[in-house]
């Protein structure tokens, strides 16, 4: 038997197909660990369908690389952090400490959002004040934000710990206080009459930007080193904040770009790896084990228990597949593990009606009458004679039976009939579909996905036609 | 004579055919035949295709249940012992199969063809079933035995591959073997090696052969016995070279004149040949089964009673009504 | 003028080794109205010979070479298409071994011979009929044994309709691969006899191709013995089979087993060699017993024994290497 399986893979990597396609899966193999490994178990629940979890990221943007061929230099989504105050400042009643964070802005457009996060905010009695400003390159300073932190409630003793587990998050770019502030600075410093209310959702433009009547938006962006001053005005020397955010918004990210949700789809799609070959194997591996064993019980076995075996079997491969997986999606539930045990259940059958033919032909053969005469079991006929006559084309079916278990799984993800809590390229495909994302050419939503499952599919083929010689006699060469 | 080993007593083996889309109709494989294997001898059966002598050779192993009858090995019946209560038997009584090419299992190699028996009956420990195969191989003339237990079948010849055959029916130190045409796809040279192998063997460990073939000649060199078989029956048997040279039976006749020996007379010259075909195992002719095919039949007798195996001479028996019994005579 | 001139054939399999030499240098004649026994091992290249004579070439086939004048004719020399139109089945045809499982299991046996008459000959149906019922004659088939279909003749009947296929188009001479291999032996002995009607009635050439030299010697004028794709004795029947020159056909005389008389049969030890990595020398040499010193080294030349009996061994020429 191992020796069978160490030719059978020779034989596999002597022809070319083999070889990419085996080159093509250990690839995937390589991908689907990282991709265990660098995410928690609970990704599709706790990240994947966690909006929160995206909060931070531009919404429908192109992948990051996608920049290399505009002429325009496009924002970079970038994100500021500081836990550590960068100045301290005392006086009698208040410790001032400010956050400094440092941003390089050479870019020809202004960020498409800006946010503003606080972390883990603890005082002793009375509570702190934040203001955001941001100091521009041209020696302008425009204060965009100010916050006092919620004061303690009745029966609360300190200290006080306000955002410790959700960070309190503003999106500037939306808030209609933000942006009086914005139309304040753009009167005071360059007397234009911009009203606040005209600047909601463009807030950036005019932070990031002087005014220019000749643009179309009517702000000319500002490059330079910016610095966003976050200053906290504590009551009490130990009072203190976790962490502070500063994001702007890019209009690009990642290596594959971002959903409406301003999900990171490279995130998905390498959690799309393990899944697909889980769902892949999984299922050809059961069902050809399945379809293995019972074609051989019932081929060798022959009379009722042949019959039985054969008409279950054709009842079960005459079902049709696809509206059975919906109805039962649709009862059960969106589950993956119901779409695998579906696939598995209905996969078997055509497996056990070749391999049972195949066993006729070998069980009147002098082999298994020469094991019989020497009082060989049954059991032992099947298991160390017989099976191993099969076990190549079992290999290569089960091979085949792959990407044809992904295909349906995607094809009843892309139904919307998915499993919630873990996402798929099927998934994500039909999450861009049904947004619409092809009609507004989000290209790189729709796809990548769809390639990785045609990829997968063609790995698996490509593996199946290099082992087409083990499994057909004739292409074989006889090894001497 | 020796002890008696291996006796089968009017073992009948019927299959069910199926005939046109709902009915069955009984094959008559094996329809009563009796008779003898005695320890150190060697008995041919010899017989064309359909004559049964295959079906007798697997019904003696048991690798068929008989329809009736009895299979009686060592005194003991095992006509209808369960597949459970069989491993004595399946010990004591092995085969050799034609075919050398597929009754080895291509995948294992030959020292673990040859593990096989010993695995299944649990005989030997590890070192010691080494020791067995490496003999075995010996046996056969199989040289080294190192070398041989380590190849594969399709690196071997097929005089080889039936060596190791004979070596796997051997290595249990069986009282009997089948060997059901051993030698048939073996090359015309190499044939009576293989037999004078098998010759040797038994006389060095006194077993029982039944040698079932087509090939009447090899059996009148190498057995001592030849029963003769015709749709599912004996005809006749007796000591190889009293049914060579003097048969009793018409149809034993026409097999030995059917045989073309080297000479370049016969281009000049028909062949005498026995007109017409084998018969139908499911409508056997009544009477005597070889009547129409007959050219002595006896208008009256033959058509109409079955003659039985009766002993013309001593050790000698025909079932043919121009031997007839004595009260008939 | 002899009916078929065969000289140097050579045929050649490509594997991932060295090429397999199935038939590698054979050269004969067959006189009109003669048979001819080609005698092998399996493993020979009998088989491989009729494969070269009736260019129907595995594709993997290399090295098709030699000359082969049949009537006169150089068929080496026509293009494939020619040789399918002109030769093949129309003057040399081919009874196949186990050709009777290549019957079509859903046509009537008697429009499968039919059939070449239609399409090669353009017979129109009635004709083809005729024809094909005079065949069955011809074969000793009872006519009626032309409606039936395959699974309802036994092995016998089968043999002769792939016969009398043979046969339709009046070919000189007909090439049988192993004809009477899968059947019993007093079929077999009819299907001889049949053979030598045809033969005497119709004056064919046979090329009998068979592992059996007594069932050769039913048949055949001359013998040709092949060994490891190379004839290795080739002489009348009488000499062949009775004064063997060639230690291998000697040999396989012996191994045959006689029921005449009770002198046990011999045998050859050994195997016959691998055909794409032959013996250096004669080939033979490793199983031959009287193998000398040039055997291993040298090939032997093709030496005439008597007239027209020739043996390749070193034993029957003075010549040395």
């Amino acid at each position: 038997m191992r020796e069978r399986l160490r030719a059978t893979l020779s034989e596999l990597l002597t022809s070319t197909t083999g070889k990419v396609g085996v080159a093509f899966l250990a690839v995937m193999v390589l991908i689907s660990i990282y991709a265990l490994t660098a995410n928690p178990v609970d990704f599709g629940d706790r990240l994947w369908n966690n909006p929160a979890a995206w909060a931070d990221n531009p919404k429908n943007v192109p992948p990051a690389w996608t920049g290399l061929f505009q002429s325009t230099r496009p924002v970079t989504h970038s994100v500021l952090e500081a836990t550590e105050p960068t100045e301290t400042r005392e006086s009698t009643r208040f410790v001032e400490r400010v956050y400094a964070l440092d941003l390089d802005f050479p870019y020809d457009e202004a960020p498409t959002f800006t946010s503003f996060s606080l972390e883990d905010v603890t005082y002793q009695e009375r509570p702190p004040s934040v203001s955001l400003e941001v100091a521009r390159p041209d020696g302008r300073t425009v204060s965009l934000y100010r916050l006092a932190v919620p004061a303690p409630r009745a029966g609360e003793s300190p200290p006080y710990s306000r955002y410790e587990s959700t960070p309190f998050r503003v999106h500037l770019t939306g808030e209609p206080s933000v942006a009086g502030e914005a139309a304040a600075f753009l009167r005071e410093e360059f007397g234009a009459g911009a009203q606040g209310g005209s600047l909601i959702g463009r807030v950036d433009e005019a932070v990031f930007g002087t005014p220019d009547a000749a643009s179309e938006s009517g702000f000319r962006p500002l490059q330079g080193e910016y610095r966003v001053l976050v200053t906290a005005r504590f009551r009490d020397e130990a009072d203190s904040i976790g962490r502070v955010r500063f994001v702007v918004g890019g209009s690009q990210f990642g290596l594959m770009g971002t959903d409406s949700l301003g999900r990171d789809l490279a995130r998905g799609l390498v959690f799309g790896f393990p899944v697909a070959l889980t769902i892949g194997l999984l299922t050809a591996i059961m069902a050809t084990v399945i379809g293995t064993t019972l074609g051989i019980i019932s081929g060798y076995t022959g009379g009722k228990t042949d019959i039985g075996i054969q008409r279950f079997s054709d009842v079960l491969s005459n079902i049709p597949l696809l509206p059975i997986l919906l109805f039962l999606a649709f009862i059960l539930g969106q589950k993956l593990w119901i779409v695998i045990a579906i696939l598995i259940l209905f996969g078997w059958p055509g497996m056990t009606i070749v391999i049972r033919s195949m066993v006729l032909q070998v069980r009147s053969g002098q082999l298994v009458e020469a094991s019989a005469a020497l009082g060989a079991s049954r059991w032992r006929i099947m298991l160390r004679h017989i099976f191993p006559q099969m076990a190549p084309f079992v290999f290569a079916q089960m091979i085949f039976f792959t990407p044809a278990a992904i295909l349906a799984e995607a094809g009843l993800s892309f139904l919307g009939l998915g499993d919630p809590s873990i996402p798929t390229w099927g998934q994500i495909l039909d999450q861009g579909f049904r947004t619409g994302a092809v009609y507004v050419g989000y290209w790189w939503w729709v796809f990548p996905p769809g390639l990785l499952i045609v990829l997968t599919a063609l790995t698996f083929v490509l593996i199946a036609l290099g082992m087409e010689r083990v499994v057909d006699p004739r292409l074989r060469t006889v090894r001497q | 004579m020796t002890a008696e080993l291996m006796r089968v007593e009017d073992l009948r083996v019927y299959y069910q055919a199926r005939k046109g889309l709902i009915g069955s109709v009984a094959v008559k494989a094996l329809d009563g035949v009796s008779l003898a294997v005695h320890a150190g001898e060697t008995l041919a059966v010899v017989g064309e295709s359909g004559s049964g002598k295959t079906t007798l050779g697997r019904a003696a192993l048991r690798l068929v249940r008989p329809t009736g009858g009895r299979v009686v090995f060592r005194g003991e019946d095992v006509t209808h012992l369960p597949d459970s209560r069989l491993g004595a038997f399946r010990r004591r009584a092995q085969g050799v199969f034609q075919d050398p090419y597929s009754s080895l299992d291509g995948f294992m190699s030959v020292a673990q063809i040859l593990e096989e028996p010993l695995a299944i009956h649990g005989v030997g420990a590890p070192r010691e079933r080494t020791e067995m195969i490496h003999d075995a191989l010996r046996d056969v003339r199989m040289s080294p035995p190192e070398e041989m237990a380590a190849r594969f079948p399709h690196m071997l010849s097929g005089g080889l591959r039936q060596r190791v055959g004979i070596a796997r029916a051997l290595i249990l130190k069986p009282d009997f073997i089948l060997a059901d045409e051993p030698v048939s796809m073996i090359d015309a040279s190499s044939r009576a090696e293989i037999l004078y192998l098998m010759l040797e063997l038994q006389r060095a460990y006194d077993i029982g052969f039944l040698y079932v073939t087509h090939d009447i000649a090899t059996a009148r060199h190498f057995s001592d016995r030849i029963a003769v078989m015709y749709a599912g029956r004996v005809v006749e048997i007796g000591p190889a070279e009293r049914v060579i040279d003097e048969p009793l039976h018409p149809y034993t006749e026409a097999l030995i004149r059917a045989i073309p020996e080297p000479d370049p007379a016969n281009r000049l010259r028909h062949r005498p040949v026995i007109p017409g075909e084998p018969p139908s195992p499911t409508e056997p002719p009544t009477g005597c089964r070889f009547h129409p095919r007959c050219p002595l039949a006896i208008a009256g007798t033959c058509e109409v009673v079955d003659p039985p195996l009766i002993e013309v001479r001593p050790g000698h028996h025909a079932a043919c009504h121009l031997h007839p019994t004595p009260e008939e005579g | 003028m002899s009916l078929l001139e065969v000289s140097d054939l050579t045929l050649h399999y490509a594997t991932r080794g060295s090429p397999v030499r199935a038939v590698d240098g054979v050269s004969f004649r067959l006189e009109r109205g003669q048979a001819l026994g080609v005698v092998g091992e399996s493993g020979s290249g009998k088989t491989s010979l009729s494969l070269a004579l009736m260019r129907l070439l595995p594709s993997n086939a290399t090295g098709y070479g030699g000359s082969v004048t049949l009537d006169g004719q150089d068929v080496m020399a026509l293009s494939n298409d020619e040789f399918r139109r002109q030769v093949r089945w129309r003057k040399m045809s081919m009874v196949f071994q186990g050709a009777q499982s290549s019957l079509n299991p859903v046509l009537r046996v008697g429009r499968q011979v039919a059939e070449p008459l239609m399409l090669e000959d353009g017979a129109r149906k009635a004709q083809a009929r005729e024809r094909t019922l005079r065949l069955f004659d011809l074969v000793r088939l009872p006519r009626e044994v032309a409606d039936r279909y395959p699974h309802e003749l036994s092995g016998g009947m089968k043999q002769r309709v792939m016969i009398a296929m043979s046969l339709a188009l009046d070919p000189a001479l007909v090439v049988l691969d192993e004809p009477t291999s899968a059947l019993d032996v007093s079929i077999q002995a009819q299907m001889m006899n049949l053979l030598k009607d045809l033969k005497s009635e119709l004056g064919i050439s046979f090329i009998f191709i068979t592992h059996d030299i007594a069932l050769a010697s039913d048949i055949c004028d001359r013998i040709a013995v092949v060994y490891a794709g190379q004839m290795v004795e080739l002489g009348s029947a009488d000499d062949a089979l009775t004064q063997p020159s060639h230690p291998y056909t000697q040999r396989l005389l012996g191994s045959i087993p006689r029921l005449a008389s009770s002198e046990p049969p011999q045998f050859i030890p050994g195997a016959p060699p691998d055909l794409s990595e032959p013996p250096a020398g004669c080939r033979f040499h490793p199983r031959c017993p009287l193998a000398f010193e040039p055997c291993d080294r040298a090939e032997p030349p093709v030496a005439a024994v008597r007239d027209g009996h020739e043996a390749r061994c070193w034993l029957l020429t003075e010549e040395r290497p």
